[in-house]
């Protein structure tokens, strides 16, 4: 299925409509599956949708083999779309240029971004987490939850909710690998 | 290195932060923040690539859900300014419901008569009358008057309100009943369009011929019918 989508957004990098329009009918639920989850109202995804389709056929070319998935590819497309619309329209605090509450670590991590075989799956090392914790990050990703709405669906103070998934960031990444 | 150092701290955070921006719970300024440092720094952008390898076996999380089947089409209006060509033969295009509907619209706004004033504009030639024809599309993206003078066989095209990307041409076309419309030609890029009608489509314009105007790729239709969006047309009547 990911070969057969890998080879149709090749095609469609080279201006095929042909391919486009079968990747459209291939993928087109997942991706407009995900719109509507984050986005939870029907007309806002399919704006999302045609945005998301439209960034697809322009961006067909920088779609690299082998590098990731096909299908986690669109879907981070998609995703990107859905979470940066219902950010514009549900703002929310900035954090990155603050102070960040990491744990300290036992040892440094490897300074190394390279991205190698992953001993692991995801799935073993969410379980090595705090079921809560866990759930959040799930939440935080299929909903496109914010701090604040984590925090609220947690029943947890803001800061709480912000330690929570920035160390199980760490926790998980320490996981994947070991 | 055992002990934590600004440098290893530094690298656990954007490790935290490239996670945050894969989960999705970052700000709109701090997304966009991420992104600029997505284009320039490798490393990061490796980090923020891991994750989202990492992460994307959510993505099971997600049920499909079937997109109407109007979603398609307006992506592929937005892409390709048109319908597909292959399916839409060019007779079919003319003869579509919704041209004539389109042109019905038109005609009520080319009731909008310009005046006898421009009918001073030409000496009515003793072979046959000047015509003019207002070309209006609804949503109005260009209006143009038509004006044609079939003793020296000129028409004059004049945009009124022409904000058309540059990367378009906008070709004018000729329609008599429910014959296939014959292009008339390329209208300038700017300022006062005027065609010179070749002497074998001047019989052909008369009172009651439809004049339309599509946008094209750059230099006009590439296969000798209309492919993009009819913008604007208009009935020729005597002035």
């Amino acid at each position: 299925m990911d070969e057969d989508i890998a080879g149709l957004l090749g095609r469609v990098s080279l201006g095929d409509r042909d391919a486009f329009a079968e990747l459209y009918r291939q993928t087109s639920p997942k991706l407009f599956g995900i719109c509507l989850r984050i986005l939870a109202n029907r007309g806002e995804a399919e704006e999302a949708l045609q945005e998301i389709y439209v960034k697809i056929w322009q961006r067909a070319g920088r779609f690299v083999q082998g590098q990731a998935a096909a299908s986690s590819w669109l879907a981070a497309i998609a995703r990107n779309q859905a979470i940066d619309i219902i950010r514009a329209r549900k703002p929310a605090a900035n954090v990155i240029d603050e102070a960040y509450d990491l744990a300290d670590p036992a040892a440094d991590p490897e300074k190394s971004a390279v991205v190698r075989a992953e001993g692991r799956r995801i799935d073993a090392c969410m379980e090595e987490l705090e079921k809560d914790r866990a759930d959040a990050v799930r939440r935080a990703y299929v909903e496109g939850l914010s701090y604040q709405e984590l925090a609220d669906v947690f029943a947890v103070p803001l800061n709480t909710m912000r330690t929570w998934l920035r160390r199980s960031l760490l926790k998980l990444r320490e996981c994947m690998e070991r | 290195m055992t002990t934590p150092t600004p440098e290893g701290r530094d690298f656990r955070r954007d490790e935290v932060i490239a996670g945050e921006y894969v989960l999705g719970v970052l700000s709109a300024d701090d997304r966009r923040k991420v992104e600029a440092r997505l284009a320039s720094d490798r490393n990061f952008a490796a980090m923020v690539d891991r994750w989202q390898s990492n992460l994307s076996s959510f993505d099971e999380g997600y049920d499909p859900v079937v997109p109407p089947p109007r979603a398609f089409s307006a992506i592929e209006q937005r892409l390709f300014d048109t319908l597909r060509p292959e399916p839409v033969p060019s007779r079919g295009l003319w003869h579509s419901l919704a041209l004539w509907r389109g042109l019905a619209l038109a005609s009520l706004a080319a009731l909008m008569v310009m005046g006898a004033s421009m009918a001073g504009l030409f000496e009515a030639p003793s072979t046959g009358a000047s015509l003019i024809a207002e070309l209006a599309g609804k949503g109005s993206a260009v209006d143009l008057v038509a004006r044609f003078d079939p003793s020296s066989g000129r028409l004059k095209v004049t945009p009124v309100a022409a904000n058309q990307a540059e990367q378009k041409s906008l070709e004018l076309w000729l329609i008599n009943g429910s014959n296939p419309a014959i292009s008339l030609g390329v209208l300038p890029q700017t300022g006062e369009g005027e065609i010179a009608i070749p002497s074998t489509f001047r019989s052909r314009i008369s009172a009651g011929s439809v004049l339309a105007i599509s946008v094209e790729p750059l230099g006009g239709s590439p296969t000798g019918v209309a492919t993009g969006p009819i913008i604007a047309l208009g009935k020729a009547r005597n002035l």
